[in-house]
């Protein structure tokens, strides 16, 4: 699984932490995304599209 | 726009404070984006579909402004969400401005550090409520839980006194007020010199809060002027206490009410309070309208024409409850298999304070139902007190663990 943000897209809803706290962080200085880890186990798979649909900015990409 | 006579006068009456008008299942089939006349008798555009409401509040091509503001339809007679804000030429540069402002202040990593704290005055205001309910038999959970605890927080957030909540909650009140006229603008003045006169008294020794943290930008910034500053941090305070206050009493009266799901909750609080809370934020459904946009451009969408200029009211309560999306819609139940709902919002403008309310809804609803798990309604729902204001939500949450 490949999993791509978009920070000119992120409103630092903080959803996506929320959802998959291993995946993604906030940034500290703007509390935009930070990606932690590109490439998730496939069973991190529903946390991770959950983040991606809850995203209120559409700014998560997930590719199998 | 003509104000023809078939159009639907807002507010639709609700049977109750858990329940909607039944026609919006109708208008969401029927009519997704329906002509309307707002409370304050001006035409608008009702949206209660989700998947439009979902795709307006994410289109750029509506915001929060209006080109000419004069014109622009009112929506009632609160002094919030009642018509256009902000500079129609620079309401994106301003918006982007404020959220990098306050973003960081209430990340989600934040807000999960403030938790053990949050635990903390939740206990507390327990402890004080058993003690109550020893001698009294029935104790007021709106007044000792669902109001102090929100309240604390955001004080602390904002560097506002604790000591001052009666004077804000009040002004709160007031400025959310539907059915007290001119009355609610003169709230919204007066809170406006209460912030005034919070923010001269901080000056001179500026704290770890986000106040302060909007003095010291608006100082280092000449686009971000005085009284754009002082409404946003009237703004922070009114609806960073309001809501989930109100929040927290409906999330008491759906437990209270289905059973059921309390008792599954008590069951094993730590596993199930998720669930219960995204519940919470999809079925409450406090006040009666909804989100209000204006078009910046001609839209043509599900069948109608928008023009430019023309107000769109954005229910979320009826988005929500969509029978389309979730399946037995308007039941609570927080096991339905649906994750997602509108109820922070989306788009640009979900709502900044989403992690901190579901942190304490979270530390609520595990604290409860851990703690008092007899607990039920020592009135009937219908004889509650509802607000009439533009949040609404209920006055009172009498409750009783004594053994019938």
């Amino acid at each position: 699984m490949k999993v791509t943000v978009d920070q000119e897209k992120c409103v630092g809803a903080g959803q996506c932490v929320l959802a998959a706290d291993d995946v993604f962080d906030q940034r500290d200085e703007d509390g935009l995304v930070d990606l932690l880890n590109p490439s998730p186990s496939d069973d991190r798979g529903t946390d991770v599209r959950h983040a991606a649909a809850v995203c209120p900015a559409a700014a998560i990409s997930v590719e199998d | 726009m003509s104000i023809a006579p078939e159009r639907l006068q807002l507010p639709l009456p609700r049977p109750n404070v858990l329940e909607l008008a039944p026609l919006y299942a109708l208008l969401r089939r029927e009519a997704p984006i329906a002509p309307v006349t707002t409370p304050a008798g001006d035409p608008a555009w009702l949206v209660t579909r989700f998947e439009e409401v979902r795709l307006l509040l994410g289109d750029k091509r509506f915001g929060r402004s209006h080109p000419n503001p004069d014109q622009a339809a009112r929506i009632s007679t609160a002094a919030v969400q009642d018509g256009p804000t902000g500079e129609y030429e620079t309401e994106e540069a301003d918006h982007a401005r404020m959220r990098r402002l306050l973003t960081p202040a209430f990340s989600a990593k934040r807000m999960r550090m403030l938790s053990d704290h949050m635990g903390q005055l939740t206990e507390g205001y327990l402890d004080a409520l058993v003690a109550e309910h020893e001698t009294a038999g029935v104790v007021d959970l709106h007044h000792g839980l669902a109001f102090p605890l929100p309240v604390a927080m955001i004080c602390r957030l904002l560097g506002v006194p604790e000591a001052d909540r009666e004077l804000f909650a009040a002004l709160s009140e007031r400025m959310a007020g539907t059915a007290i006229g001119e009355e609610a603008h003169q709230a919204r003045e007066e809170f406006f010199r209460y912030m005034v006169g919070l923010i001269e008294t901080k000056r001179p020794d500026l704290g770890e809060d986000v106040i302060s943290d909007l003095v010291r930008a608006q100082g280092a910034d000449s686009a971000f002027d005085y009284e754009q500053m002082v409404r946003l941090c009237v703004g922070l305070l009114f609806a960073g206490h309001e809501t989930t206050v109100n929040r927290i009493g409906l999330g008491v009266l759906f437990l209270m009410t289905n059973r059921e799901h309390w008792d599954r909750l008590v069951a094993d609080p730590q596993g199930h309070v998720d669930a219960v809370v995204e519940e919470i934020m999809r079925l409450g459904a406090p006040g009666d309208l909804g989100l209000l946009r204006y078009a910046r451009e001609d839209v043509d969408i599900a069948g109608v024409t928008i023009a430019r200029g023309d107000a769109l009211i954005l229910s979320i309560n009826a988005a929500n409850r969509d029978v389309d999306v979730y399946s037995e819609a308007e039941a609570f139940d927080p096991d339905r298999p649906e994750r997602t709902h509108l109820g922070f919002g989306h788009g640009a403008h979900f709502c900044i304070g989403a992690s901190l309310a579901r942190t304490e809804l979270r530390v609520v609803f595990e604290a409860l139902a851990r703690r008092l798990p007899e607990m039920r309604l020592a009135k009937d729902v219908s004889e509650l007190e509802v607000r009439e204001t533009l949040t609404g939500g209920v006055s009172e949450l009498p409750v009783t663990w004594r053994s019938a």
